[in-house]
């Protein structure tokens, strides 16, 4: 888990796939790089099958740009579209069963910092909205009582959207899908307002329309993580196969949906976070 | 892919907007000899979204 594991055994050079010495060449482990250096370093994801348009996927890339410490960064992501995604991505990660995310972070957690004492493992659950809020809430929730320094990112897609369409909790009130013709009947689940009450010390909801300040809360969220307490960030990613528009509509949609109200960027950060935050991010700019 | 984003060379300026919006890894690279943005056709997917965030025009989308 540190950058030497990326490095190639010398003789073997040649028959690396080219993508991955260039990962090696010119990867971000060990150097300074975000998202506003995209495209001048090779990414952390390789070509991933996700649909074409899919804000999922640029939520996913601009998450893994965000990583403060990727080569010390363990990834638990769960069954959704995002799993199909982990695949090719070059940080470790678990695949857990679903809805187990947050409990298998929490053991990773735990065992990592009795493993390595004096080191940072940051440990982040990157899964969708029916692992997070239907399926897995139990031990998201539990993980959040239990106050596990883990970052918890949910990938708001609002649909069950790779088994063909179902409604989850958080699809909005009335939404007609493939398998819910009818309608969806309650309204979005306030994920972000149960986390604060359970004990999150940083919140936030934000979508990859704006990337800078997506990276900037990722990153709060897995600094904040890793002294004070839980951390839960929302991406709204709407997707666009389920949602029935075109798949170059994905960020005016989100842009629509801001402008009436639907999805707010909001962020919430708990007294002791702050003041952690900034003793951290003043030390930056003294720098 | 069927169809694939392209640059025109004359019009980009090398704001990276592209990049940021753009689903799919290692696709747009930024160069920065010339200060602007190239293609990697072979797995652009052809979805758009360069496209609507271009405020110079710059790209367009094709069949190849």
């Amino acid at each position: 888990m540190s950058e030497s594991l990326f490095r190639i055994s010398p003789g073997f050079e040649e028959v690396m796939p080219v993508e991955y010495r260039e990962l090696v060449t010119n990867g971000p482990c060990g150097r300074e790089v975000g998202v506003s250096d995209l495209g001048t370093f090779k990414e952390l994801i390789e070509e991933h099958p996700l649909c074409a348009g899919c804000n999922m996927g640029l939520a996913l890339r601009l998450i893994l740009a965000s990583l403060p410490k990727p080569e010390d960064t363990v990834i638990v992501g769960s069954t959704g579209c995002s799993s199909l995604a982990f695949t090719q991505v070059a940080v470790h990660n678990i695949h857990s069963l679903f809805g187990n995310q947050n409990a298998v972070a929490s053991g990773l957690k735990r065992a990592l910092r009795l493993r390595f004492p004096d080191k940072v493992k940051d440990v982040v659950v990157i899964a969708g909205d029916g692992a997070t809020v239907d399926i897995g809430l139990d031990m998201v929730m539990q993980s959040w009582f239990r106050r596990e320094r883990i970052t918890t990112i949910m990938l708001d897609n609002e649909v069950y959207a790779n088994t063909g369409g179902q409604e989850s909790g958080m699809s909005p009130q009335g939404t007609v899908l493939n398998m819910a013709p009818l309608g969806k009947r309650f309204p979005k689940v306030a994920l972000p307002e149960i986390a604060r009450e359970a004990g999150c010390a940083y919140v936030a909801t934000i979508s990859p329309a704006q990337p800078k300040r997506l990276e900037r809360m990722v990153r709060r969220a897995i600094l904040t993580a890793r002294e004070v307490g839980p951390t839960y960030v929302q991406i709204f990613c709407p997707c666009p196969t389920n949602f029935k528009f075109r798949p170059n509509e994905g960020l005016q949609k989100i842009k629509q949906r801001q402008k009436e109200g639907t999805f707010q960027v909001r962020e919430y950060v708990s007294p002791e976070a702050q003041a952690f935050l900034a003793e951290l991010e003043g030390a930056d700019h003294e720098k | 892919m069927y169809v694939a984003a392209k640059v025109e060379v004359e019009k980009c300026t090398g704001c990276k907007l592209c990049i940021l919006s753009c689903p799919e890894p290692n696709v747009l690279r930024y160069l920065p000899e010339t200060k602007q943005v190239a293609v990697n056709q072979q797995r652009c997917k052809g979805c758009g979204l360069c496209v609507t965030v271009c405020s110079k025009d710059a790209l367009t989308v094709s069949s190849i």
